[in-house]
């Protein structure tokens, strides 16, 4: 059961990258003096931008800022011009984080064209203010923050990490875009026990290793981090670590032995020998009993589909038996484990088959624990199970405005093309449904919604109903 | 309507265009309802090219009035406007002095001005609007002195300008959480909201244009370009003496009035024969006034009646700074008025005259005579004579007082308690076709002063006690689904929102659009119900809340 790493189908695929006009960072104090505007911009992208165009750019948004600064105590976040939108972010007190997309400011013309052009051409704002964040976040989990470097490095460091993390990030415009969560792997009690009885049992032979997070195929199991960090791991994991490793595996053929029995994967050339420590990445993170965020050493094992993520206290000293007696461990242990929950996903998978008989699509996201879950895409060749891009960029707004629907409430949208929204709000958890119904009114939308909502949603309390 | 009954109106009247037209529909508009905002979305999509273009070539309705009259059009017109230009220049030539001491006084640092901002007067506003002009020079903030906003201004144009010349684009928007900044280009102007209100980037841009369409009517189009052609440097504020004070007032009527909201006018809900009478009156003691081009009967900022020359309509957003110069102005209450008034929809380009006066000192209607002849007062001024003892000969005095009063035994009055639906907190109807509106709480007199005196002493953001909300309250909340509705991108014909303090239901037809405020929590069916007895009341009431006929000279 190979599964793709993401639930994405190419008919909403757009090209983002292409939209991308620039990305920067800039630090207005790194050249005070006029003249040396040039040292104020960390990174760009892209690097053959002219000087002169580079300095013009950042210069209009730290003129952008500090208009705004007049009349707000809140950080700038956005700048719209008739064919573009910068969009800012301050991770740091006076680094500015800079994306500059190509989007026009209304679609007016472009739908008037044809609705082909327009449609695919929506790209929710929030989409891109996330794509910025996670790309701080990223940075700050495997470089720690900005202001840890002094000025003569951080040039060096930006363009180190940015360069290649800009060529790899891909983006689809569905809807794993627009609410950024965590697919949990729902399992039975026996099954759930075992993994934490292994956890347990690693934790206590081993005592310099802390287990982070359990993951099988891209569906989390087990975290063991503070919740804003969970979210960023997981991302890296999914999104980047296990779609390489996964294609080395289709690749390598027949699953091979080795693989049955589990290797590292982190580093990504697996720890042979005692020079290969040396390879460990450090990351910034908050473990769930942290109180700050601390340097670790980053290990990631794997057998089967079943991943497992540790931290090494930085100041261990990482000797190769170690890794090899963990690897003795975990291997067989894990294999056994990864069987059991292999049956139980096809049980699983054989339930929810019988439930997909609902075209209707559906999402669902609990704030607290970052939980997401979608209906299942019937047929990944099959274009039409896509979310619209309209419909896509309704729910990115319900999503980021919770104001409006408070701690209970519900709204329903009917859009021109018969598509019929539904969002629902409890306490921190969302459920949206799509309909696509010609014929119906707001009576039989909102018992269908309930229906689906039951029947998907089993224990979870929404009101009104 | 057995099917209507059924609990699925919503789908009946959508799915089956019923025969008899929607509640308020007629064939023959007396205004021209093209929508505000389809109309401000091709505008704003234009490139900086086609924008620099379009200022250019606009023709004249009222030279080609003056011309199917039979005059010399070109001649009137031309020296009417310089005539205008300098008078007004000399009049304000005294206090030129003045101003320019000011100016070389007011050279502060940018610091300085920076710390204005921050000033009691200036800080914490919900709503800042600035007009300057394309060479930075300060012609009207909202709160403060615009002297002392020199530094902005510059800061300002310099955006503006950076965005054009080097990035070839034009600067739209700059938002933070809490903060929108809006910027428009019109001709020589530049006008900018600074907003925390929840009004749209679109519904700012609205009120922006209004703003620099208030200017244009005490100038004209023609003479706003020419006066910066000539110097670009010039002082706006010299020729602008009146107009601030306008401009003061339509920020706050936009903020409160759904009319603007919704691209509609609100009409004085009278007795079907009262409004004919009325409009009779005007006719028949009108139709000999050849170079009448409108007749206009207004109270409260409502319409009562307009009558027109054949051929021309009025756009709502004309009759809107109407309003808005009848209720800003006190003098018109004391003597009859003659005065120039440039309806920019209309044409931007010239003046019409207009005779203004109320109709009697025991009636708030004001009646507007609009023509293009520039020495027809003492004519007009006989004329409303004659309409004003024909109104009050035929009780329509009485009529236009009790609507105006609210008398308890209207059904207008108290709409919601006269149709008998308690589920409803407020609702406001607007007609596409006849782009009037009704809302369930008309806003009366008295009301709009209190909102006035609240305003003046603030502006300021504050904190609200949840207490019985208001009509400006509803019509606040509203501003949401009014902009999801009219989105360019992603519009919605519905939207059902519940929640813990209400809940609200949004609704565009072909016909019409409809918001009603429910109970929170309420059910979807008892809901549709309830729009659906609303809907047939105000189709039962429609001769009365709305003007159903577009009477011509």
């Amino acid at each position: 059961m190979i599964n793709s790493l993401r639930n994405s189908t190419f008919y909403t695929m757009i090209d983002v990258k292409a939209k991308i006009n620039s990305f920067f960072i800039f630090n207005s104090s790194f050249g005070p003096r006029e003249g040396d505007e040039l040292q104020r911009i960390l990174f760009y992208h892209p690097s053959q931008t002219s000087a002169d165009a580079q300095k013009m750019q950042v210069g209009l948004c730290e003129a952008v800022v500090k208009f705004m600064s007049t009349f707000s105590s809140e950080p700038c976040e956005a700048l719209q011009t008739q064919t573009k939108r910068y969009i800012f972010y301050q991770p740091e007190k006076g680094y500015w984080m800079v994306l500059v997309v190509r989007i026009p400011y209304t679609t007016k013309a472009l739908s008037a064209i044809g609705e082909s052009r327009g449609a695919a051409d929506i790209i929710n704002p929030s989409v891109m203010y996330d794509l910025l964040k996670s790309a701080y976040k990223m940075f700050r989990m495997f470089r720690g923050p900005f202001k840890n470097y002094p000025i003569e490095e951080i040039y060096t460091i930006c363009d180190q990490f940015y360069t290649p993390y800009i060529s790899s990030r891909n983006l689809s415009n569905d809807i794993t875009d627009v609410i950024q969560g965590i697919n949990y792997l729902p399992l039975d009690k026996n099954s759930f026990f075992k993994v934490l009885c292994f956890i347990d049992l690693l934790e206590v032979n081993y005592p310099h290793f802390k287990c982070i997070s359990f993951i099988y195929n891209e569906q989390l199991i087990w975290n063991g981090l503070s919740t804003p960090d969970m979210l960023t791991l997981y991302q890296y994991l999914v999104q980047s670590l296990l779609p390489k490793q996964v294609e080395k595996e289709i690749q390598g053929g027949a699953v091979a032995a080795a693989q049955r029995h589990g290797r590292f994967i982190h580093p990504p050339e697996g720890i042979h020998s005692q020079a290969d420590l040396q390879k460990l990445v450090k990351v910034h993170l908050m473990r769930e009993d942290d109180k700050e965020t601390k340097q670790y050493y980053l290990v990631v094992y794997r057998t089967m589909s079943a991943t497992v993520c540790f931290t090494v206290d930085e100041n261990v000293d990482l000797q190769f038996e170690m890794f090899r007696s963990l690897d003795a461990f975990i291997g067989p242990q894990l294999s056994a484990i990864a069987s059991t929950i292999s049956e139980q996903c096809t049980l699983h998978a054989l339930h929810t088959a019988q439930l997909a008989a609902s075209e209707h699509k559906f999402v669902y996201f609990n704030r607290l624990n970052l939980a997401f879950k979608t209906s299942p895409t019937l047929n990944k060749l099959h274009p039409s199970t896509a979310i619209k891009p309209e419909v896509l960029s309704i729910i990115a707004s319900i999503h980021s405005d919770k104001q409006s629907l408070g701690n209970y409430g519900e709204i329903i949208i009917k859009t021109p093309d018969e598509y019929w929204i539904t969002g629902k709000s409890s306490n921190e958890r969302e459920f949206y449904v799509i309909i696509q119904e010609k014929n119906a009114n707001l009576k039989e939308i909102a018992d269908e919604v309930r229906r689906i909502c039951e029947a998907q949603m089993k224990g979870i309390f929404f009101y009104p109903m | 309507m057995a099917s209507t009954s059924k609990d699925v109106p919503i789908v009946t009247i959508e799915e089956n265009p019923p025969d008899d037209l929607e509640p308020g529909a007629c064939y023959d508009s007396i205004l021209n309802p093209t929508d505000s905002f389809e109309e401000f979305a091709s505008e704003m999509s234009s490139s900086l090219q086609e924008r620099n273009i379009s200022l250019a070539a606009i023709n004249s309705t009222i030279s080609e009035i003056q011309s199917e009259i039979g005059e010399n059009s070109a001649q009137i017109k031309t020296t009417k406007s310089s005539d205008d230009l300098q008078n007004k220049d000399e009049s304000i030539s005294a206090s030129t002095s003045n101003s320019n001491l000011i100016e070389q006084n007011g050279d502060d640092t940018d610091n300085e001005k920076d710390d204005y901002l921050q000033t009691p007067e200036l800080v914490n506003k919900e709503k800042h609007v600035f007009i300057l002009s394309s060479a930075g020079k300060p012609i009207y903030s909202r709160y403060g002195n615009e002297d002392k906003l020199a530094g902005l201004c510059g800061v300002i144009q310099a955006l503006v300008s950076v965005v054009e010349e080097q990035n070839q684009d034009i600067l739209r928007s700059i938002t933070t959480k809490d903060c929108k900044a809006v910027f428009l280009v019109k001709g020589p102007l530049i006008l900018v909201a600074v907003s925390k209100s929840n009004e749209s980037e679109t519904q700012l841009v609205l009120q922006l244009t209004y703003a620099f369409n208030q200017i244009v009517s005490v100038l004209t189009l023609t003479q706003l370009n020419r006066i910066f052609e000539q110097r670009r440097n010039y002082d706006l504020r010299r020729l602008l003496s009146g107009a601030e004070r306008l401009i003061d007032h339509l920020l706050i009527f936009m903020e409160k009035d759904p009319a603007f909201l919704l691209g509609a006018v609100r009409c004085l809900p009278l007795p079907e024969k009262a409004r004919e009478n009325i409009t009779s009156a005007i006719q028949s003691t009108c139709n000999k006034i050849r170079d009448l081009v409108f007749a206009i009967m207004l109270a409260g900022n409502q319409l009562i009646t307009l009558v027109r020359m054949k051929k021309y309509t009025l756009h709502p957003s004309d009759i809107h700074l109407l309003f808005n110069l009848v209720r800003s102005s006190e003098s018109f209450k004391t003597a009859e008025s003659w005065t120039p008034i440039c309806l920019p929809k209309f044409d931007s380009t010239g003046f019409l005259h207009g005779h203004v006066s109320y109709i009697s000192e025991d009636c708030q209607a004001c009646l507007l005579l609009l023509t293009v002849q520039r020495d027809a007062f003492f004519p007009l001024s006989q004329a409303k004579h004659t309409i004003a003892e024909k109104l009050r000969r035929s009780n329509c005095l009485v009529a236009i007082n009790d609507a105006l009063n609210r008398n308890e035994e209207l059904p207008t009055t108290n709409p919601l308690k006269h149709i008998g639906i308690p589920e409803i907190r407020h609702f406001m109807y607007k007609c596409k076709s006849t782009a009037q509106l009704f809302t369930s709480d008309p806003i009366s007199l008295d009301k709009l002063q209190d909102y006035r005196m609240r305003h003046k002493v603030g502006g300021d953001i504050m904190v609200k006690k949840i207490e019985k909300l208001s009509d400006i309250d509803y019509v606040r909340n509203y501003r949401r689904f009014c902009s999801s509705i009219h989105c360019t991108s992603t519009p919605a014909k519905l939207i059902f929102r519940s929640n813990s303090s209400d809940t609200i239901l949004a609704w565009v037809t072909n016909g019409f659009e409809l918001y009603v405020t429910f109970d929170p929590l309420m059910e979807k069916d008892q809901a549709i119900k309830a729009v659906d007895r609303l809907l047939k009341w105000i189709k039962k009431e429609e001769q009365r809340i709305f003007i159903m006929h577009a009477p011509t000279f």
